[in-house]
């Protein structure tokens, strides 16, 4: 009795311990942003304007949502590599049937474009769940670890999207309006901008305030102690699988937005920004550990580092090399801290 | 024409076989000729410019009776995942290989390989470091297409000697031979003809037209008084349209793309593209294909080492017949 109590007080002192770790780790990322925003705006003064933060806010909308689900899977000790082909997947899928099956070519515009748009929304959606629930299928009932499962997935969004739109770009319904600062002068947001945040703090709370959240660290830290704890694993780890195929499912009409056009190249290589986001955030790889606040900000330093690149001038493929570097400071930063604590 | 053991065990039975059926002698050495392979690796499946490429070669393999083996990365336009591709292609033994190289140097190895190995070689679109060995290579005039982007971009603006003007090119990569000759030219033609205009910067999209719309909504903010887009391909045409388009900037910067994607050609009629420069990548594939079967036949051929196929400007005052020639189609 005594003994589990205290195995019960040493496990909540380790959890205020990572929620400690998790917060200082936030603190750091808002110093690194503002740091930054110091050299680019020192170095070319428009840096500082509205327009500017509208550009690194319509990049941030896309990753953030699969970054986002990515927390998700990668604090439940999974990894989820098929994000940024679903992106390109979900949002062809959704050009072809606003085009195909509605009959909406790319003249309809504006308020016009409503009804097509929801429409291509829910599609979008839905294909990005079809990708989570196979992901979830092949972890599950195959035993395939999810670094390959959601590899071969991948392959198979990648193929998919080049064979229905045959490689072009589909073009139907458009709506800039959504998708461009409401105020270019003064107000950065843009609506689509603001429904990703709205996604990203209730999907945040869920993961902080609900059981839901709860099972996925508790399995992310020991899913042989979560099991006999009485969650059931595999449905859970489908539900973490369908969240983060739906959100990128999302992503995709968001990109399908941006370009008005839903392109078979499009989300190329995006599951690493996301999981550089995630990693830049605080998040462990081992499973357990990881902040949704970390995520967002850790998404938006990289876009503030590719934006800062570009306005200052400086070569693009700078960008890798300064993200690298994040990412080794981000891990170097949690052990250190780690350590400290466990000796002192 | 090397043939592995079980390729020639199979040609030995079908020839057995039909010789059997028909009792034909002379159909016996007949399939040594007529069994012509031609492997086409190309850039990346994902762009329409490949797959009007692949339209063509399936045509003309088809008239020649040839087969084609037509393969390449889904998606990325790189070195890494092109050489494995080539690798297993040539280990089929084809015929001949048709190579549009991703990078001029690092693709060098696997042509040498398939020189050695006795398969006739040539490269379309672009080409590798040594054409010495290569048949031949056929490509669009890159730096002819650059040039007209730059008349094309200095007529929208109206061009005046003694005016300063601020222009950006999108490319995809550093390395992709075409990207260079089109800027090469570009910059050739501006700084012959157009003095005034001035190229404050570049970036590269990566083959993903979210981060060409990117690149563009930077500079839209960069420089204010922007006054021309080159969008060195089709992706970078897509995404430099969709920033415009979002920043309300349409008319206001002179946009010239390249490659007919048709979801582009229907923006040339909306105002949103001052032109497009297109290429004939059908025609390109034909070529190549028919030169490589005359040279099978006849140990010759008549295609020079280097030929060059003109690109068109299409603009709003382009006729509907053209617009339909030089929008790539795929099957």
């Amino acid at each position: 009795m005594t003994d589990s109590h205290l195995a019960q007080s040493a496990r909540s002192a380790r959890l205020q311990q990572l929620t400690q770790l998790a917060t200082n780790q936030s603190t750091i990322l808002v110093g690194v942003m503002i740091l930054l925003t110091i050299v680019f705006s020192s170095l070319e003064p428009k840096f500082l304007s509205a327009l500017t933060a509208n550009n690194i806010l319509t990049d941030w909308g896309s990753v953030a949502l699969i970054a986002v689900g990515q927390t998700f899977v990668i604090i439940s000790g999974g990894i989820d590599l098929s994000v940024g082909a679903t992106i390109g997947l979900s949002g062809v899928v959704s050009a072809w049937t606003m085009a195909n099956v509605l009959g909406v070519d790319q003249t309809i515009k504006g308020g016009e474009a409503s009804g097509a748009l929801l429409i291509g929304t829910l599609v979008s959606v839905a294909v990005g769940v079809l990708v989570g629930l196979t992901n979830a299928f092949l972890i599950n009932r195959f035993k395939i670890v999810p670094f390959i499962a959601t590899l071969s997935t991948m392959g198979a969004a990648l193929g998919f999207s080049v064979i229905i739109s045959k490689g072009a770009p589909i073009g139907s319904a458009s709506n800039f309006a959504l998708i461009s600062a409401i105020d270019p002068k003064v107000n950065p947001f843009s609506w689509a901008v603001i429904v990703v945040i709205i996604v990203v703090v209730i999907v945040g709370l869920f993961l902080h305030k609900s059981r839901f959240g709860l099972y996925t660290y508790a399995i992310g830290s020991n899913s042989f102690a979560a099991r006999a704890a009485g969650i059931n694993v595999e449905r859970h780890l489908t539900k973490v699988y369908v969240l983060s195929g739906a959100l990128a499912g999302l992503a995709g009409m968001y990109v399908y937005l941006r370009l008005g056009a839903g392109s078979p190249s499009s989300g190329t290589g995006r599951e690493l920004d996301a999981i550089a986001a995630v990693v830049i955030g605080g998040a462990s790889l081992m499973g357990g550990v990881g902040r949704m606040l970390g995520t967002v900000l850790g998404a938006l330093i990289l876009f503030t580092v590719q934006s800062g690149l570009i306005m200052i001038g400086v070569a693009p493929d700078w960008k890798k090399v300064v993200v690298a570097v994040l990412i080794a400071a981000a891990v170097a930063v949690q052990t250190l801290q780690s350590k400290n604590r466990r000796t002192a | 024409m090397k043939t592995s053991k079980t390729v020639f065990a199979g040609i030995g039975v079908l020839a057995a076989a039909s010789l059997a059926l028909t009792g034909c002698t002379a159909a016996a050495e007949a399939p040594a000729e007529d069994e012509i392979t031609i492997a086409f690796v190309m850039g990346a499946e994902s762009d329409p410019f490949f797959q009007a490429m692949k339209v063509g070669a399936e045509e003309e393999a088809a008239a020649q009776g040839v087969t084609l083996v037509w393969q390449g990365d889904p998606k990325n336009y790189s070195a890494e995942t092109q050489i494995p591709i080539v690798d297993a292609v040539l280990a089929e033994q084809p015929t001949a290989l048709v190579l549009i190289p991703t990078d001029p140097t690092a693709l060098q190895p696997s042509v040498d390989k398939a020189l050695a190995a006795g398969v006739i070689v040539a490269n379309v679109d672009t080409h590798v470091d040594d054409l010495s060995k290569v048949l031949t290579f056929i490509t669009g005039d890159n730096g002819d297409g650059g040039a007209k982007a730059a008349d094309a971009i200095a007529e929208q603006i109206g061009y005046t000697d003694g005016e300063s003007y601020e222009v950006v090119v999108g490319l995809t990569s550093p390395t992709a031979t075409t990207n260079v000759g089109r800027l090469d030219g570009f910059t050739a033609q501006v700084e012959s003809k157009y003095p005034g205009i001035s190229i404050v910067d570049v970036a590269y999209s990566e083959s993903d037209p979210e981060k060409a719309a990117t690149n563009v909504s930077n500079w839209l903010t960069k420089f204010p008084g922007l006054d021309g887009i080159f969008a060195i391909d089709g992706t970078n045409a897509s995404g430099a349209a969709a920033a415009l388009e979002s920043k309300g900037l349409v008319g206001s910067v002179a946009l010239v793309g390249y490659d007919a994607y048709p979801d582009n050609v229907a923006k040339i009629k909306s105002g949103i593209f001052t032109a497009l420069i297109a290429q004939d990548p059908a025609a390109e594939a034909r070529l190549a294909i028919k030169s490589i079967v005359e040279y099978i036949k006849t140990g010759k051929t008549s295609t020079a080492a280097e030929v060059v196929i003109p690109n068109v400007t299409l603009s709003g005052s382009t006729s509907d017949a053209d617009f339909e020639k030089y929008t790539y189609v795929a099957n």
